[in-house]
């Protein structure tokens, strides 16, 4: 017998203490409560009679103290969790890795591969043998244990039922390596794969985990491999026509014989247009589509096999892509007359712009984006964000540094920064302008070599973007760059970003732009779930595991923001669903495991504490039938 | 330290603090309406014995009486005056008549005023003062003698000798007085009680005869000095099955004697068997020595066992 709970040392003080504080109890005298009786004479002719049975008595007393000390030893023994050595030195650690990726979702085994796996690892887990300790964890993008090392078949039924198919790929090396530290130091380790196979290039598993002497048993799941899938999938506005729309996909047939596919795309659920193509054998057929209508927010591509033929995993077949919400952005240009940059403005119809001259400003009304041209007064109330185009010396968020008198450009820029996004600005030159001081936290978008040309920063809680020298002292009005220029910093300034991502790929961790500064934001995911996610640097981050539409709600004022975005399984493969017989990783087979010697449940501690209910039970009815007073 | 307190107070002896006897509750003893009655019984009385009494009590003695009560054999130097000779002229036989000598009667009441007739709420004690109160107006209004003493383990209390119906108020207020106080020593009290009481006659003992030196000494002491013992036995049956249940320390309301009891169904069983044991045990101890015993409930009407003792007879003849 080996105690595997609190350890016999710990054990044996506590049963002295314990036992000690009983014995002392049923020492202390018992206090009766006194009583007055009229002829204490009386009662000696009943006492008479019963001093027979005194000893009796006491011998009742006795065996009450044995009985509190049989139940204090049953209890500190179920404490100890005891187990048969014999039973602990034969079990074995078993790591059950159940891919749970967007595979497993294929239909080629009833009702599912995945509901096959868990068939799999029931089976498994009922064929345990004494002291065997499983634990069962799934594997998808991310290896997560569902249950503790342990032999409680309920835990492990409970873990099996909690497995659910998510539409990320499987990550192999991974879960092994979560096996490994897990069976680090058990006796008897083993690993058990439960899956199809689905796992890319096993070559470079086998690279990135050692396995060594680990027994790694697979059981393979699945029948059929005939699938087609959508890989690729992108939609994108246009930035100077954001009615219109393009979108980019990829379809796929992972298979080795030709497949006909009727590709669907839906634009806020309507059918938009709907093509047939005709896939020869593992071909990759991208499609591009340009200039669409018709949809303002949600993008869906769907692809269905035809001429009879069957898909076996569906869940590759939808993509889904969001664009940006569409609104009229209000301009206010504080100009004494600029041209050119009221003809950048008209490129695009989704401005409501309002010119005026620097001396009435303010007007009236709220703007989201104001304009100051060569002016920087006191900003008043409704300005919104403010771009300043050469700002004087007095009243900008930036100072102008130093004059510069030369032919200047822009030596430095940054090129991730949405401001100068398809912009070529390497050989943009002016003629004369100066260099900006940037406070603290203000970023340099565009420098010359004589310093900053280009800042954008926040003043008071309001964006700003300073360019450090009047436009039309430089060739710039007379590029693209020019436009572009302006409606990146209005797209900017509002929120809707060109580079909006219209999908995110499951599997990975999204992290989502958010307009506010707030620390948590709620998350519908495609099924209705809601869930709190943090917000990180102005992202909201989230491990993406489904794929369809998605809703994130950031508290700000003077109202919650409300951010949709999408998630797609766009993963080649996964959609090779192919079954995979062996996984040969080189790992030694393991043992044959010997089945479960039934009748006996294995956890001795149980039946321990069930004496001791019985105990207690019997105890109280004789005490309440006054059989034990 | 509290801790510590209350160990002592689980695991030490019973304190005294702890143990109390319920003092009696304050009501009046003798109302208007136990007046009424006393009233009642004393006409009753008399209509019961009506023809046998003509207002006097009759002792044992044979004298020169009127009433005539028995013959005997005639021995020499009898007086010839009481030679029945009608019954010689018939019969032959010299035999003498013999009157009952008619005296005052002496009554004694002596009531038990230990602790233990005071014993729960004192009904015992009450009732005990309400029937030697009816008794003693029987006996005033008979113009009998009448005296009342109350006894523990001594004379604790005396009422003198009196008679005459106008008495009651003094006899209601002797007994109002009375305490139950004390231990029972009903040998030793009964033994001052003949010393100080030379003239025999009808002694009335109320008690429980709870003692614990036997009640049989007292009424020994009563019979061995001439005296005609009437026992009226207070009885009380809530006794014979107490409210008592489980673990207890029971201790004597008199001596303080302790002894633990574990009560349960059995023991109380037991106890209304000891209880109706020694009441019979105290039965055949009077009537085997001719001793007038009366058991009386506590919580009976006082009237109606008024009544029962004139029917039960010896106590008026």
């Amino acid at each position: 017998m080996v105690f595997t709970g609190l350890p016999l040392a710990t054990l044996l003080p506590l049963a002295g203490v314990a036992a000690a504080i009983v014995v002392f109890f049923y020492v202390l005298k018992l206090r009766r409560r006194p009583v007055a009786v009229p002829f204490a004479r009386i009662w000696e002719r009943i006492l008479r009679d019963q001093e027979a049975t005194h000893l009796f008595s006491q011998l009742k007393r006795l065996l009450s103290l044995l009985l509190q000390l049989v139940l204090l030893t049953l209890l500190l023994m179920a404490l100890g969790d005891p187990r048969l050595a014999q039973t602990l030195l034969e079990g074995r650690s078993t790591v059950v890795l159940v891919d749970t990726s967007a595979s497993m979702k294929a239909l080629d085994v009833a009702p599912s591969r995945l509901g096959a796996a868990r068939e799999e690892v029931r089976r498994l887990v009922g064929s345990l043998a004494n002291a065997d300790r499983v634990l069962v964890a799934r594997m998808d993008a991310t290896v997560a244990p569902l249950s503790t090392m342990t032999d409680d078949t309920a835990a492990l039924e409970a873990a099996v039922d909690a497995l659910a198919p998510t539409d990320t790929r499987a990550d192999l090396a991974q879960g092994l390596a979560f096996a490994l530290d897990v069976l680090r130091g058990l006796p008897h380790p083993e690993i058990v794969v439960v899956g199809d196979g689905a796992y890319g290039d096993l070559a470079a598993v086998n690279a990135q985990v050692a396995l060594g002497d680990m027994p790694v048993r697979f059981i393979p799941l699945g029948k059929e491999q005939r699938n087609v899938a959508i890989t690729q999938f992108s939609v994108r506005r246009y930035p100077l026509d954001k009615s219109r729309h393009e979108a980019l996909l990829e379809v796929t047939n992972t298979n080795d014989v030709p497949a006909d596919v009727e590709l669907t795309l839906l634009g806020d659920g309507d059918v938009v247009d709907v093509t047939r193509l005709k896939l020869g054998p593992r071909e990759r057929l991208p499609r591009f589509y340009a200039d669409l209508a018709g949809a303002n927010r949600t993008i869906e591509a769907r692809i269905t096999l035809t001429g009879g033929d069957r898909d076996y995993l569906p869940a590759d077949d939808h993509a889904y892509a969001l664009m940006p919400e569409r609104r009229r952005a209000r301009v206010l240009v504080v100009t004494s007359g600029n041209t050119y940059l009221e003809a950048a403005l008209l490129l695009d119809e989704y401005l409501d712009v309002t010119l005026i001259e620097p001396a009435r400003y303010p007007p009236p009304g709220a703007f989201d984006v104001t304009i100051f041209d060569g002016v920087a007064p006191a900003l008043a109330a409704g300005t919104g964000a403010a771009l300043y185009l050469d700002p004087p010396a007095e009243g900008g968020p930036v100072v102008p540094d130093r004059a510069v008198d030369e032919l200047f450009g822009f030596d430095e820029w940054d090129r991730k920064s949405p401001l100068v996004r398809w912009m070529a600005m390497a050989d943009i030159q002016v003629a004369s302008g100066h260099t900006l001081h940037p406070g603290p936290g203000d970023r340099v978008v565009g420098a010359s070599e004589h310093g900053p040309i280009l800042v954008s920063g926040t003043r008071g809680g309001r964006p700003f973007v300073a360019l450090g020298f009047d436009p039309r002292r430089s060739d710039l009005v007379l590029r693209v760059a020019w436009p572009l220029f302006i409606l990146n910093t209005i797209d900017h300034f509002v929120q809707e970003d060109a580079s909006y991502i219209s999908s995110f790929r499951t599997g990975d961790v999204w992290r989502i732009p958010t307009p506010s500064s707030a620390s948590l934001a709620e998350l519908r995911d495609p099924s209705g779930r809601t869930r709190s996610v943090p917000v990180q640097h102005g992202r909201a981050v989230h491990f993406g595991d489904q794929a369809g539409f998605y809703e994130l709600v950031v508290p700000g004022e003077p109202e919650a923001a409300k951010i949709g975005f999408a998630g797609n399984l766009v993963d080649l493969a996964e959609s090779e669903i192919a079954p995979r017989t062996e996984l040969g990783l080189g790992a030694p087979p393991p043992a044959a495991r010997t089945a479960l010697s039934p009748g006996i449940r294995r956890d001795i501690w149980v039946y321990l504490v069930a004496a001791v209910l019985l105990l207690s039970a019997i105890e109280w009815f004789t005490f309440h039938r006054r059989v034990t007073v | 330290m509290r801790l510590l307190e209350w160990f002592r107070r689980a695991a030490g002896p019973v304190s005294r603090r702890f143990v109390s006897v319920r003092p009696p509750p304050r009501e009046e003893l003798f109302d208007d309406d136990f007046q009424r009655k006393l009233e009642t019984l004393a006409i009753v009385s008399r209509r019961v014995f009506a023809g046998r009494l003509r207002a006097e009590r009759r002792t044992k003695k044979k004298g020169s009486g009127v009433e005539f009560a028995d013959h005997r054999v005639y021995v020499p130097g009898d007086d010839f005056r009481y030679v029945d000779w009608n019954v010689y002229q018939r019969f032959g036989r010299l035999l003498v008549r013999l009157y009952e000598e008619e005296e005052d009667l002496s009554i004694y009441f002596i009531v038990d005023c230990s602790t233990s007739m005071g014993f729960g709420n004192g009904r015992r004690f009450d009732q005990a003062r309400r029937l030697c109160a009816a008794l003693a107006y029987v006996g005033l209004a008979n113009l009998d003698r009448v005296t009342i003493v109350g006894v523990s383990d001594g004379v604790v209390a005396r009422m003198p000798t009196t008679r005459g119906k106008g008495r009651i108020f003094k006899v209601l207020g002797f007994l109002r007085e009375l305490e139950a106080r004390g231990t029972t020593d009903l040998g030793s009290a009964l033994k001052t009680f003949v010393a100080q009481h030379k003239r025999r006659g009808l002694a009335v003992l109320f008690s429980d005869l709870y003692d614990h030196e036997g009640f049989a000494n007292g009424i020994n002491v009563l019979r061995y000095n001439k005296f005609e013992p009437y026992v009226i036995h207070l009885v009380d049956p809530r006794e014979d099955r107490p409210a008592l249940r489980g673990d207890v320390r029971i201790y004597d309301c008199e001596t303080g004697e302790e002894r633990e009891v574990t009560v349960t169904d059995r023991v109380l069983e037991r106890m209304a068997q000891a209880q109706a044991e020694y009441r019979a045990e105290a039965e055949r101890f009077c009537t085997r020595n001719q001793v007038a015993y009366f058991p009386a409930e506590v919580d009976a009407p006082f009237d109606e066992l008024i009544l029962r003792v004139f029917r039960r007879g010896g106590f008026l003849r």
